[in-house]
């Protein structure tokens, strides 16, 4: 664990536990942190849509895929809000939805400019 | 060894391509289950697999049950499936493993857990892979002979029995040849049986290479054998029959004992001359031409011919195909 560098605890990404888990592998960090910084968007307007529309299964299949990347970054809290909308959308509970997709966008704002952080933390 | 990746989602599939990579492991990673199928389908394919449960196309279970039935109608190799879920509920669990999955990994995947299943994985495949050897060993030994790795009788017999049929159906004509080695028991008693089994293993060798790849070449007993030579023009069945006594009698077989001349006695039988018979009656039949081959001096062909119609009873008639030397 010596070999992880220490981030400072406000941020959402767990990164000591994120580098600790790719044994410490930055460029490997950097790259899925490029990756997220591309496909999240996308995911996120496909969501909002997807809510807005209550189309239940797209809102199910797209916030497992958001909770999966999340998770993988070990972004726990917002893995954990999509997590509560894909079981919302499974329930079929459409007038709890809004307030999720609420509650998920609080968890995620500020998330890409924080990538930005990491992403010239790791290359260092 | 090869493992392929089946997720949709980017990240993941990088993370896992990567920690696998550096695992050791030939990565093929593939974005969809209908992709994931086709890779495990391959004859060289991957047989290990980490299949994302939440696909599109075909789902981490629908790949399951697709190579699942594919191996139990082809006789694939086995593929080991591992899915990669954040499912945790028993009945998802129980879903997952019925579909054939071997076993499952939790989202986010622990990377020492990952290895271990794999590991797991790769050594139920090696026992597999023993498994399959010893069941090819065991299948080869019920169906060759064990001096000559030749068709056994049984085979030789089945073989034969098929090809009639399938000559009749397809009205072409098959060739049954009927050898037996001249003065074997000679051979055994002037030089002993090792020397004797070397001459019944080079005798088969030469046979082999007399005939086509799909001609069916079996030791019918000691030192006799059986030849199947099947959508045989009958016109040339004689001079082919020359041509299989001759690649044993052209050049002496070399022994431990020494060059020993061999040469060997046919009956030759044409299935469009007889019909649709019993397989034991052309084998009485060809067995009788072999018999007058080496009456007549040995070292030659004589065809089995059905006597008259008018008698209904095939007599063997001992033709000659060739002048006697």
């Amino acid at each position: 664990m010596e070999k992880v560098q220490k981030y400072s605890q406000h941020f959402r990404i767990d990164m000591p536990e994120l580098l600790n888990r790719v044994d410490n592998d930055r460029e490997l960090v950097h790259d899925l942190l490029t990756i997220f910084k591309v496909e999240f968007p996308r995911h996120l307007q496909a969501l909002h849509d997807a809510v807005a529309s209550k189309d239940m299964t797209q809102t199910r299949v797209v916030s497992h895929t958001l909770k999966g990347m999340l998770s993988n970054l070990s972004i726990t809290g917002a893995a954990a809000a999509a997590g509560r909308l894909e079981q919302l959308a499974h329930d079929g509970a459409k007038e709890s939805l809004q307030d999720a997709f609420t509650a998920f966008e609080l968890q995620v704002q500020g998330l890409l400019p924080e990538m930005e952080t990491h992403m010239a933390e790791v290359r260092r | 060894m090869k493992i392929l990746i089946a997720d949709d989602e980017a990240l993941s599939r990088r993370l896992l391509e990567k920690t696998l990579e550096r695992a050791g492991y030939e990565v093929v990673a593939v974005e969809n289950g209908r992709l994931a199928v086709e890779q495990l389908s391959r004859p060289d394919g991957p047989r290990l697999a980490l299949l994302d449960w939440v696909m599109p196309e075909l789902d981490g279970p629908g790949v399951c049950r697709a190579v699942r039935g594919r191996q139990d109608l082809q006789e694939q190799a086995y593929v080991y499936m591992v899915l990669l879920t954040s499912k945790e509920s028993k009945k998802d669990i129980v879903t997952g493993l019925e579909s054939g999955a071997d076993d499952y990994l939790t989202k986010p995947f622990n990377v020492d857990e990952l290895k271990a299943r794999l590991r797991t994985g790769e050594r139920i495949l090696l026992l597999e892979g023993r498994l399959v050897e010893a069941r090819e060993m065991m299948r080869f030994k019920a169906t060759h002979d064990a001096l000559t790795s030749i068709w056994n009788r049984a085979v030789i017999m089945d073989l034969l029995a098929r090809e009639l049929v399938r000559s009749n159906r397809e009205s072409v004509c098959t060739i049954m040849l009927l050898g037996d080695v001249d003065h074997f028991k000679l051979i055994n008693d002037t030089h002993g049986h090792p020397v004797g089994d070397e001459v019944l293993q080079e005798i088969a060798r030469r046979l082999l290479l007399s005939v086509r790849s799909y001609d069916f070449v079996g030791r019918y007993g000691g030192e006799e054998f059986l030849l199947v030579l099947n959508n045989c023009n009958p016109e040339f069945a004689a001079a082919r029959a020359e041509e299989v006594r001759k690649v044993v009698s052209s050049r002496p077989i070399q022994t431990a004992a020494g060059a020993l001349q061999v040469t060997m006695s046919f009956g030759l039988l044409l299935s469009k001359d007889w019909g649709v018979r019993p397989v034991e009656e052309l084998l009485y039949e060809v067995d009788a031409a072999l018999y007058a081959a080496k009456a007549a001096g040995r070292n030659s062909v004589r065809m089995a011919l059905p006597k008259l119609p008018s008698t209904e009873l095939p007599v063997h008639t001992g033709e000659a195909v060739h002048p006697l030397r």
